[in-house]
């Protein structure tokens, strides 16, 4: 056993953190710390990324990718995390990237994936619906074929940042007859400006709108924007299911919020010395720490052994602790915080003009930050699902 | 980077958990807590036959000079099985303790090392925290040292050949060797929760040789083997919760209730696998703290002591919360002497308060600067 990288690995280590820290600006990451990060900031830094290599690392390699070792990939990912550089946007290039590098026709890929890893075209996920959450396969949306083009009809729910979606990959029935649920399900490329479809903003418990319900009504796409075969698209959502590994434990970001944390308690007064020197709140550090420190074991442990193209039960180890300790992190800044942990900071003063009403102070926006991260054990299939899987195809339950 | 056993170490590993896994039953387990010396005889042979008695010895005294890693694979191996055959309390904590000194006899090391003795640690004391210097007292100096005032849940103190006894001077901490059936000795024998035979020491003036120094140097070097032991000790609780929440998923498996098998109960089948995640993370602890272990053996880093504490507090926490899910999830048969559940779930809650215990662990670690550093697990 050891615990040092490699030189090689150091080296890759060092090279990636030149780009994050140098080469993608201060600015953005500082406002990725705050919560605050806004869609231009994401397009900029995905370029800054794919100029130097590092937007698409695990596609194939004729259109970018790298061919990284398990143990780089998470290198790459725990270094971007803690780095506060804005995740390539995920539906770009874990989703539907490789599923048109694997499955698509070689005019999709020359069409889309270029543009996709340069983020000249913003992806937005049409998976769930209203009756069709953890259970996806219950989808009801239909894309029946009318010649050479697929008419769509039905409601997608939980398109994280669909308001900035230049296109969409949904899964729609193209055969709504089919015996098994699993079946005649397709994965359909859409363009958002195409006439007949509805968006509908749905505000957050912490007052943000992230997703969106889209409605389509009569929506006409070209029967070239299938992907792969009609009625395959189940298959194709299930490989993508098991490209979410990556970074998946969120390693990097606990990393960086604890060290914030720790900051944090130390600027904070209490009746002898700081928030740092309490027995109480230093001993909810500490279990954050270790709980940190054996998921990050866990995660080098795990990383050379999974399989790739299949759904890994190890990941959902890694998301199912990953995602309860995040969560727990942004708890404990909550309680550091204290009263002023619930304030909002941009706010109207009684001339209109916006007052941070914490804005200098560091517990600013930590109420919001800790509800906005409850979604993290529902969404990319909920900490049950992950139980789940684990009773299933681990523990044979 | 690699947090795994090697080939040799996992064959090693598998070889113990061979030699007792067809005979360790609860039945079994129970007869040889309950004989005369508290444990297998044949079995600790066995065992020895296949170096684990030798491993913490060097190779001067016939020892194998092994690593943590071989020591996690043995400790692992023999939780996996619940064994009670004394391997750490009774030869590598000893072991290491008497190689620190510098000064051990030679004859006390090579028949640790062939499994022919074993020796105890003698350090607790009434009403006494681990970490307070101890009220037993040496006086004397030279080669004419004796040794008054009483120790308490001494492990295998009965079959022990040497005393390995923690005790004031003159010149402060020291490790004491004393006899076994040196003159003074009063014991009062008994046994821990899961079923250890331990006993109560009493010496009123025994003969006794210092080993090593004595001081501030004698105290740092008991304390970084009992670190040691502290981290040995994590493997085999994450053995012993391996192998309980196993054997708690296949009774899942197996039990009806209500027409049908407990497993489609989904509220079990959650626990069963939040249970899972409990023992892999638990895994990752103590397999980072063996590696730590192993690269201070070569850079000569003096932070056992707290690469101990931070993974004791884990896995101890982890270790109460699978020793209650698997007796929960037993239901009331979990509770009986006779299935091997009980057995887990009591060893567990030994170790949780082996050497000072999960309190006083925390403790140390609250006034020390681990909480406020940040936790990675690859240093460079």
């Amino acid at each position: 056993m050891d615990l040092e990288y490699t030189p090689e690995e150091q080296r890759f280590r060092d090279e990636l953190r030149t780009v994050f820290y140098e080469k993608v600006p201060a600015e953005i990451r500082e406002r990725v710390v705050r919560g605050q990060i806004s869609r231009e900031d994401i397009v900029a830094s995905q370029r800054i990324l794919h100029e130097h290599g590092l937007a698409v690392p695990h596609w194939p390699t004729q259109w970018g990718g790298k061919k990284w070792t398990a143990t780089q990939q998470n290198i790459y990912a725990s270094e971007l995390q803690r780095a506060a550089v804005p995740t390539p946007l995920a539906f770009n290039v874990s989703m539907v990237g490789p599923i048109i590098a694997e499955f698509g026709s070689q005019e999709q890929k020359e069409k889309f994936l270029p543009a996709t890893a340069n983020l000249d075209i913003w992806w937005s996920q049409g998976f769930s619906e209203p009756e069709a959450g953890s259970d996806l396969a219950g989808l009801k949306t239909t894309a029946i074929r009318d010649g050479d083009e697929y008419v769509i009809n039905g409601q997608k729910t939980w398109t994280t940042l669909g308001q900035y979606g230049d296109w969409m990959f949904l899964l729609a029935r193209t055969n709504p007859g089919a015996e098994r649920k699993q079946q005649g399900i397709s994965f359909i490329l859409v363009d958002m400006k195409t006439p007949g479809i509805e968006r509908r903003p749905i505000k957050l418990i912490d007052g943000s709108v992230e997703v969106n319900e889209f409605f389509f009504d009569d929506v006409r796409v070209p029967v070239s924007n299938l992907v792969g075969e009609e009625n395959k698209g189940w298959t194709y959502a299930k490989f993508l299911l098991g490209n979410e590994r990556n970074g998946i434990a969120q390693v990097g970001t606990s990393q960086r919020v604890f060290a914030e944390l720790v900051d944090a308690a130390k600027e904070t007064d209490v009746e002898e010395g700081t928030l740092a020197d309490d027995p109480d709140f230093r001993s909810r550090l500490h279990t954050a720490k270790m709980r940190l420190l054996a998921l990050e074991a866990t995660q080098l442990r795990v990383a050379g052994a999974s399989a790739d193209g299949k759904p890994d039960p190890a990941s959902s180890l890694l998301k199912l602790e990953g995602t309860r300790l995040l969560q727990s992190l942004t708890a404990l800044r909550l309680d550091a915080g204290g009263t002023d942990s619930v304030l909002v900071g941009d706010t109207e003063g009684t001339d209109g003009t916006p007052v941070g009403l914490s804005s200098e102070h560091a517990a600013s926006t930590a109420a919001l930050q800790y509800l906005n991260m409850r979604k993290l054990s529902i969404f990319g299939g909920s900490n049950e699902i992950q139980r789940g899987v684990i009773a299933k195809a681990v523990l044979g339950l | 980077m690699d947090l795994t056993l090697n080939e040799d170490q996992e064959a090693f590993a598998e070889s113990i958990d061979d030699a007792l896994a067809r005979k360790y039953t609860a039945e079994f387990r129970g007869k040889a807590a309950a004989s005369d010396v508290g444990w297998d005889e044949k079995l600790f042979s066995t065992l020895a036959e296949i170096g684990a008695s030798a491993l913490t010895i060097d190779e001067e005294h016939d020892g194998l000079d092994a690593g943590a890693g071989e020591v996690y694979a043995a400790l692992y191996a023999l939780g996996q099985n619940a064994a009670i055959e004394p391997f750490l309390d009774g030869v590598y904590l000893p072991s290491w303790l008497l190689s620190a000194s510098g000064s051990a006899p030679d004859e006390v090391l090579s028949a640790l090392a062939a499994g022919e003795a074993i020796a105890a640690v003698a350090h607790s004391e009434p009403g006494r925290v681990w970490d307070a210097a101890p009220a037993t007292t040496a006086t004397g100096d030279g080669s004419k040292v004796t040794l008054s005032g009483t120790k308490t849940a001494v492990a295998h103190a009965d079959q022990a050949k040497w005393l390995l006894v923690t005790a004031s001077g003159d010149a402060g901490f020291g490790v004491y060797l004393v006899n076994g059936d040196a003159e003074g000795i009063t014991r009062t024998d008994g046994r821990t929760a899961d079923w250890t035979r331990v006993s109560r020491v009493t010496f009123e003036g025994t003969p006794a040789t210092l080993l090593g120094s004595a001081g501030d140097q004698g105290r740092r070097a008991f304390d970084a083997a009992v670190a040691r032991a502290r981290i040995a000790v994590l493997a085999e609780a994450v053995g012993l919760m391996d192998r309980a929440s196993k054997v708690t998923v296949d009774y899942l498996k197996s039990r009806k209730q209500f027409g049908v098998t407990l497993s489609t109960f989904q509220a079990l089948v959650h626990r069963a696998a939040d249970l899972y995640a409990e023992v892999e993370l638990a895994r990752s602890v103590a397999l980072w703290a063996t590696a730590s272990l192993e690269r201070d053996a070569q850079t000569d880093d003096t932070d056992v002591d707290a690469t101990a504490d931070d993974a004791f507090v884990y896995i101890a926490q982890a270790a109460r919360v699978v020793a209650e899910e698997v007796v929960q999830l037993h239901g009331g048969i979990g509770m009986t002497f006779e299935t091997p559940i009980s057995h887990y779930a009591a060893r567990l809650t030994s170790i949780e308060q082996s050497y000072g215990g999960v309190a006083a662990a925390r403790r140390r670690v609250l006034k020390s600067g681990s909480p406020l550093t940040a936790p990675t697990v690859v240093r460079s």
